[in-house]
């Protein structure tokens, strides 16, 4: 057995194995560097959840969303802005958030979600660029490029969280609740018919499955966990800004999403747990690098090189793409898929219906 | 209201038509490149913005670092970024030609983000400028003056390259073979292939036309506003983009009509409604464009093949 089958058939185990390193993490013994490894951590938290909410639209209903990152500052800017306005709870503003998020994407996706793909994808692009416009210039709601901050931090029962690793902990129990809910979505009749959306649009409306309905749900649980994730974010680094919200971003997250594999729940999870310490390490890194290179005279060095580790995300998004489209822990099911006509899957398709299968299924996903 | 008055307005008004004529001029070459290559490959090449983002940038380098003369540099920049704009079609497109549409697009974003770091960190993050003396000395020439209403050489410039580049465009598209081949794989791509036409050569020169065409555009704004820098291909990409679905998406009269008319509505909308929504009036025009009316002004009605 693979790794991949045996994910694919203990996600539990995973994620138990997971959880348990996770509830250790902020204990281990890394004297000054614990606190910012656990804000690493949580960082990687907040992008595991952002990673399966974006991973229902591209990975379970097979559109691809580049605004997503439009969600993720509604949900910040929701929380933050009901926080200081109206000092509320975390608890109230939790479900609020994704509430609004989901309410937006209901709001996008109701005209737009009868496009075909591509249409769809730069729709969206063009939401999230509005959304950010909209945060940077309204300057009486959103105060613009000033920020938002001094956002109070949650409590519970009265206590003031401080500490990372409280912090860890409230993010751990939100993805906890986002995978079971992501879980339990994926082996619904929801997720069975988002699949077959992705698989074959005119085969699952042949079914009596009403696409336009199902597509705006997977897009409001999308969002709505986009939403969910900003607000935590708002609440934990207790200062939000117009440029936390930018399309790299959304790259960022759909990276993720591809490095661990398109419709793979605990694929995704994997995807962020790899990139986003990654990318704190290049950062690091990097900026050690340039410091270095700065006072050894090697002036062809640009100082931006530190900018340019996202030139690694290009790199991943294409070399995915090109040699393994079902990313490093794929779904089963996606596998098929992205490799059409291929052996495995002529296996795995029962004989008759692939005789019935025509030359547009190769596009489904588009 | 009195005469003054009245002058005043419609002088600011001619004044913003020329301005908006001469970005949408340039949009309107930006998006070309995307509609034909959408026409022939039906795929949103996201890494055009950055082909144009090179035109301007490969000029600079040649005028800052070699001291090439202005116009010589413009055009190896041009040829330089047709070739950028083959291979990139070779590399990262060609494999996946049979492969969904979301993995194309996804490679597409790659490549854009990609060549966006590349000039990072080759040119770094600082707006550049060409240095004055390196460009022609007539550009900063009034060519034109009515009343308040000024128009330098450059804007001649511009808007005669664009009016020039445009024609060469329509002339090869409707008479020459190659045109005749690129329409034929617009139209179906397996029965030109059939026909004996050399769908990879063709689709090759497509890119060759349209990079080259963005490369021009980039060299026209890196100038007009005297300031490049490496994302400046995410914005203008987006609108050409933009102007592209406007114009009906695989329509190259369309991309052209769509360019002027956006880049028209930017500029009056800046002026008249909101300058800070500047950005928005291009997405917003998408997204209508888009919900609305998904065939554009010139595009043919889409029909989705069962």
């Amino acid at each position: 057995m693979g790794i991949r089958e045996f994910l694919e058939e203990h996600p539990w185990a995973v994620v138990g194995a997971v959880a348990a390193i996770a509830l250790i993490l902020p204990w281990l013994p890394l004297g000054e560097a614990t606190g910012y490894v656990t804000r690493v951590a949580t960082l990687t938290m907040v992008y595991m959840a952002l990673a399966l909410g974006l991973n229902i639209v591209p990975g379970f209903t097979g559109l691809l969303d580049l605004g997503y990152v439009g969600f993720y500052g509604i949900g910040a800017y929701t929380a933050g802005l009901l926080t200081i306005h109206y000092g509320l709870s975390y608890w109230v503003i939790l479900p609020l958030a994704a509430m609004n998020g989901a309410l937006w994407g209901i709001l996008l996706g109701a005209p737009t979600l009868r496009l075909t793909g591509d249409y769809f994808a730069i729709v969206t692009f063009g939401f999230a660029e509005l959304v950010g416009l909209v945060i940077r210039n309204e300057l009486w709601l959103t105060r613009g490029p000033m920020g938002i901050p001094g956002i109070a931090a949650p409590s519970i029962f009265g206590h003031v969280l401080s500490k990372e690793w409280e912090f860890f902990y409230l993010m751990l129990a939100i993805l906890v609740f986002v995978v079971i809910l992501v879980r339990r979505v994926e082996n619904s009749r929801l997720g069975r018919a988002w699949f077959a959306i992705r698989e074959d649009e005119i085969a699952a409306e042949a079914c009596g499955i009403n696409i336009i309905r199902y597509k705006i749900l997977a897009f409001a649980v999308s969002a709505s966990i986009g939403a969910l994730a900003g607000s935590f974010y708002a609440r934990w680094f207790r200062f939000i800004h117009p440029d936390m919200f930018k399309f790299w971003e959304s790259i960022l997250v759909l990276c993720l999403v591809v490095l661990g594999g398109m419709g793979s729940v605990v694929g995704v999870m994997l995807g962020a747990l790899v990139m986003i310490p990654m990318t704190e390490i290049l950062r690091v890194g990097l900026g050690a690098f340039v410091d270095w290179a700065g006072g050894a005279g090697l002036t062809w060095i640009s100082p931006d090189l530190v900018n340019a580790r996202y030139l690694i995300f290009g790199l991943i998004l294409v070399l995915m793409m090109r040699f393994r489209p079902e990313g490093l822990f794929p779904a089963v099911r996606v596998r098929g898929e992205m490799h059409p006509g291929s052996e495995r899957e002529r296996d795995e398709e029962d004989e008759s219906l692939y005789e019935a299968r025509t030359d547009h299924e190769k596009n489904s996903l588009g | 209201m009195d005469l003054q008055n009245l002058f005043d307005m419609s002088s600011l008004f001619l004044q913003q038509l020329v301005n908006g004529l001469t970005v949408g001029g340039v949009y309107a070459l930006i998006a070309v490149g995307y509609t034909m290559v959408y026409g022939v490959i039906e795929l949103i090449n996201f890494a055009h913005g950055e082909i144009y983002m090179f035109g301007a940038f490969i000029t600079f380098h040649l005028i800052t670092v070699y001291k090439v003369p202005f116009f010589v540099a413009a055009l190896v920049a041009v040829a330089a970024c047709a070739v950028i704009g083959i291979l990139l079609d070779i590399v990262a497109y060609r494999p996946l030609r049979n492969a969904p549409r979301l993995a194309a697009l996804i490679t597409a974003i790659g490549m854009s983000i990609f060549f966006q770091n590349l000039a990072l960190i080759k040119w770094g993050a600082q707006i550049k400028s060409y240095p004055l003396e390196a460009l022609p000395p007539f550009f900063s020439d009034v060519a034109v003056r009515i009343g308040d209403v000024q128009v330098t050489w450059l804007q001649v410039f511009i808007l005669a390259t664009t009016l020039l580049l445009m024609f060469a465009l329509h002339t090869i598209i409707h008479r020459t073979k190659v045109g005749a081949a690129m329409r034929a794989i617009a139209q179906d791509k397996r029965a030109a292939a059939l026909m004996g036409i050399n769908v990879n050569r063709v689709i090759s020169f497509t890119f060759a036309l349209g990079s080259s065409l963005g490369a021009v555009a980039g060299i026209l704004v890196g100038v007009f506003y005297n300031a490049i820098w490496p994302t400046m291909g995410y914005i203008a990409g987006i609108k050409a983009f933009a102007a592209a679905v406007l114009g009906g998406i695989g329509s190259v009269p369309g991309a052209m009509l769509g360019g002027v008319v956006l880049g028209v509505a930017e500029v009056f909308g800046a002026g008249y409604l909101s300058s800070q929504y500047r950005d928005g009036i291009a997405y917003a025009v998408m997204i209508l464009v888009i919900v609305f009316k998904p065939s554009g002004l010139l595009g043919k009605a889409m029909i989705q093949k069962v």
